[in-house]
């Protein structure tokens, strides 16, 4: 088990929860458009729903996105990956996991879960077709063990899609 | 008409003269101007929070037909108040149609820019508003980045700051030592490079706001241990130190100048006299304290040996008046002179290739 992993489950720091319920208020007030969390009472963890943008590839369909925030959320970036089914796209694995640089290397604390969330939906939206990574198989195995997508070292080649 | 042009460029000149480097002249008739505009109080940089450059373009009619305004580029102005600084100014233009009025409306903006001259919003790391509306916890300080004018509360970007050391450190090798020094970190809004002067200011904004604030609530008290540390209090030491070598000298050094920043400074032990064991005695007493710190034993050990190559530098600066960057740069030049002049007859060589191309 590696540390990262470890530290995701930790609690939140009282900052990273200060920052989270200063967020989902702002959230409840000025939800971004096409996503609707699902309320739990659990602060660490949010799902949320997608739907595709209109006049996309993804119209009229639904994804769950699964936020699990670490201890010290939001110098650390929180844990985004699609719960399954995922939708097909040429950088979202089939376990759920999302190729996407803002989530890892270029996070940055004054991100949020909405800015995230756009960022996905852009990331969708501007999709032309709809397959899996070419790599898909090889990654997949690769994280059978339940592997957090924040230990992947993750190649960002294509700023297209 | 000759006349006309004339006074128009008169004006353009007042204008020049007032503002000096800070207007650009793209066209003297019909006159296009690019000014930029500081607020009164910007005397002190690390006050002045707003900056702006109007673009004001002129036609033949002027000053019949008022010019045309616009913003050519701001810094920590929101777009609310980018549209209320030029809605303004152009309202002065109406007002003042047909009579000269560049210089006047350049003056507008600095009126409104001094006016407009605090943070506003919220920090964009805690979500929590910059300047708290209840004045009893006023002194939450707020800081802005120099570059790029993004504000933060001192404690969220110092944070932050310490969280970027940490993961450097546990990174080693990854950058190389004298690299890493230069820019440190992004700012988290618009990834614009961190300069060391960016930092100096966050560090003596520190220094101020932790004199006032020992007893607030629980982010301060996270603050107020780092603050309170024996390697912050040698930091602010130094600064004195080197505060009255300015003084002595007629002030002719720059405080700023002279404060040395290096990753990660306020939790580098003194640098004064103590001998290298002490040094790491001290680093190891404050690390448990610094609530940030949380590093494991192998990566804390190569952290004190980073730390004691990143503080070599600073030996020789101290009561020096040139900035890290120049220092370097003299150190590398003098080796290349005393190189030089070791070996004779390179030198030699060079002077004759000088003559023969004389």
């Amino acid at each position: 088990m590696t540390s990262s992993s470890a530290t995701s489950r930790k609690a939140l720091s009282k900052i990273a929860s200060n920052r989270l319920q200063k967020e989902l208020v702002e959230w409840q007030v000025n939800p971004p458009v096409g996503f609707k969390h699902k309320v739990t009472d659990n602060l660490q963890r949010w799902v949320i729903e997608v739907n595709g943008a209109p006049g996309t590839l993804y119209a009229n369909e639904t994804y769950q996105l699964q936020v699990d925030f670490p201890e010290h959320y939001p110098m650390e970036a929180p844990q985004v990956i699609f719960l399954p089914p995922a939708p097909l796209h040429p950088h979202i694995y089939s376990n759920g996991h999302i190729c996407l640089d803002i989530l890892y290397d270029s996070w940055s604390p004054a991100m949020t879960v909405s800015s995230v969330c756009i960022s996905i939906l852009s990331m969708l939206s501007s999709s032309t077709v709809k397959q899996r990574p070419e790599d898909n198989d090889r990654y997949v195995k690769n994280c059978r063990n339940g592997r957090s997508p924040k230990e992947t070292r993750w190649w960002f080649h294509d700023d297209k899609v | 008409m000759a006349g006309h042009e004339e006074e128009v460029a008169m004006e353009v000149e007042a204008v020049q003269s007032v503002y000096g480097g800070d207007c650009v002249v793209l066209d003297r008739y019909p006159p296009r101007l690019h000014v930029r505009i500081v607020p009164r109080t910007a005397d002190v940089s690390s006050q002045q929070f707003v900056e702006a450059v109007i673009g004001i373009s002129a036609g033949p009619q002027y000053p019949d037909v008022p010019p045309c305004v616009e913003l050519i580029e701001s810094k920590g102005l929101d777009d609310r108040r980018q549209k209320c600084l030029l809605d303004c100014i152009l309202d002065k233009a109406r007002q003042l149609s047909s009579c000269s009025m560049l210089v006047a409306l350049c003056e507008e903006a600095v009126e409104l820019l001094s006016k407009m001259n605090h943070p506003e919003g919220d920090c964009p790391m805690c979500l929590f508003p910059l300047v708290p509306e209840d004045t009893e916890r006023r002194d939450l300080a707020f800081m802005k980045l120099m570059s790029c004018f993004h504000c933060f509360h001192s404690d969220c970007i110092i944070r932050w700051w310490t969280w970027l050391q940490n993961e450097k450190q546990t990174k080693v090798g990854e950058v190389e030592n004298e690299k890493g020094l230069e820019s440190q970190g992004n700012c988290p809004v618009c990834r614009k490079g961190f300069q060391a002067k960016d930092l100096e200011h966050v560090l003596t904004l520190i220094s101020s706001y932790s004199s006032k604030s020992s007893s607030e609530g629980d982010v301060a008290e996270e603050n107020g241990e780092l603050l309170q540390s024996d390697s912050e209090n040698n930091r602010r030491q130094r600064f004195e130190t080197i505060m009255k070598v300015q003084e002595e000298n007629n002030g002719l050094i720059e405080p700023k100048k002279d404060l040395v920043v290096l990753p990660g400074m306020y939790i580098t032990p003194t640098i004064t006299s103590s001998t290298s064991g002490t040094t790491n005695d001290n680093m190891e007493q404050q690390q448990p304290r610094d609530e940030a710190v949380s590093l494991e034993t192998d990566s804390c050990n190569a952290l004190n040996q980073q730390k004691d190559k990143a503080v070599a530098p600073v030996r020789n600066s101290i009561g020096s008046s040139k900035p890290r960057g120049t220092i370097e740069h003299r150190n590398s030049s003098t080796r290349k002179n005393s190189a030089r002049n070791a070996r004779k007859p390179g030198k030699h060589w060079v002077r004759k290739d000088y003559t023969s191309r004389v």
